[in-house]
């Protein structure tokens, strides 16, 4: 009978992948397993998938679709005249996302600035884990611009195209505080020229730039929280150099929506099209207020 | 005088049908059977501090808009819901078993969704279960 254990207990043994103790006692075979503890990750980093003007981590559970309404309004410098900017000319942007398999969101969007459609991915690489593991949450964002205004816009078709792609770092450290950084590089394929000497086109900018995002979240109730978010570009351009976005607001979150107002310098709605060509500077006050509205249904 | 009584009695009428047309008719809540190994299972998740942690964000987040913040059934969109949403804190409610909460959360029914999609982390609808025990 005890020889049986000891077969049974060494089977076991060969097969399991996790670290096991075999103690006789006497008569009786006292087996200890001792499994490797399972991982848990550390849910609800950010409320949503927006962090103002940038993707945050979040990626929504498996069979999530999900519609986004964006607005960006004018600047506040007129004041009264058009109602510190609600009043002016807004930029919109309306998104649809869905989650087919665990951690990746594939979305569409287009925008009323350049109607840029946008093609879009978003892939949690690695969660956040409560009992050792990974320290931070890592996810990865990239989408495809398109420019669809008419033909005499371009010289060529490929010129409607933009790129942006991002690694996205993120550490919940509290149950109210989470903070996240963001380099990204931004492509496009058309840059203007000036002829540098006779005969001699050189480009005005260069095609790729790359810039840092910092951003943070701090929960004042369960429900509602402080969001921050800056954009530091990076590369240098002969010409054109984008302005820094600094941005600041309020988010609500519910079973279903998250709501985010805040006033900060980016207008495009077009990550891509933001880091290279933000002309909107902070330090001449020109802020404008927006919104992010998500709205979730899961299938 | 009896002239003046009837007169009375119409307008009171008159006034309660006006008020009863514009009041949304609330049904009181239909029994809700739970099966019974639904009703038996045993709560795997300790009611420890970080579970009710959990309990209480999701409970805010999820819940709280139709069951109250402390689930009296005055939370903000119980008036427009077609059942009359209960007070979860009487011993009443409180006797049901974990595992009959548990279920009842997973699986929705009319009113109330269900919300094993929308949370598929069984440990966290576990984890709003420990923190519905601490309503009062």
């Amino acid at each position: 009978m005890a020889r049986a254990g000891h077969y049974c207990v060494l089977a076991f043994l060969m097969f399991s992948s996790t670290p096991a103790i075999a103690q006789e006692n006497g008569d009786t075979l006292v087996t200890e397993i001792t499994a490797a503890p399972k991982l848990k990750p550390v849910k609800n980093t950010f409320e949503s998938i927006w962090l103002i003007d940038n993707q945050t981590v979040m990626v929504p559970v498996k069979g999530t679709f999900e519609m986004d309404f964006q607005h960006r309004f004018g600047t506040l410098k007129n004041g009264y005249n058009d109602f510190f900017g609600l009043f002016a000319s807004s930029n919109i942007r309306l998104g649809f996302n869905y989650v087919p398999i665990n951690n990746l969101n594939i979305g569409l969007g287009i925008t009323k600035y350049k109607m840029t459609w946008d093609l879009n991915a978003k892939y949690l690489i690695l969660p956040q884990t409560k009992n050792g593991g990974s320290p931070v949450s890592v996810a990865y964002y990239g989408n495809i611009g398109i420019d669809t205004r008419p033909s005499d816009n371009f010289v060529y078709e490929s010129d409607r195209l933009t790129y942006f792609n991002q690694l996205i770092v993120a550490r919940k450290f509290s149950e109210k505080l989470s903070a996240q950084v963001a380099p990204s590089i931004s492509h496009t394929n058309f840059v203007e020229g000036y002829y540098s000497e006779p005969g001699k086109i050189s480009q005005v900018r260069k095609h790729d730039h790359i810039a840092i995002a910092l951003g943070g979240r701090y929960k004042l109730t369960e429900k509602m929280a402080v969001l921050v978010n800056y954009d530091q570009p990076i590369t240098k351009h002969k010409s054109g150099n984008p302005h820094p976005n600094i941005a600041f607001g309020l988010e609500v979150s519910t079973s279903s929506h998250a709501f985010q107002f805040f006033a900060g310098n980016y207008y495009a709605l077009s990550p891509q099209l933001n880091n290279m060509y933000n002309q909107y500077d902070y330090t001449d006050g020109q802020f404008l207020i927006g919104f992010n509205i998500t709205r979730l249904w899961n299938y | 005088m009896k002239k003046g009584k009837l007169f009375g009695f119409t307008v009171t009428l008159m006034a309660a049908i006006v008020i009863m047309s514009f009041t949304a008719y609330q049904a009181a809540p239909k029994p809700w059977p739970v099966p019974d190994k639904n009703a038996k299972m045993t709560n795997p998740v300790k009611k420890d501090a970080e579970s009710i942690s959990t309990g209480k964000s999701l409970w805010s987040k999820h819940c709280a808009s139709c069951h109250g913040k402390s689930g009296k059934g005055d939370g903000t969109k119980a008036a427009q819901l077609k059942t009359i949403v209960e007070d979860l804190t009487t011993t009443k409610m409180q006797a049901q078993s974990d595992g009959s909460l548990f279920y009842k959360i997973s699986e929705g029914r009319d009113d109330m969704p269900s919300f094993k999609k929308k949370i598929p982390d069984q440990e966290e609808l576990w984890s709003i279960v420990n923190y519905m025990r601490s309503l009062k």
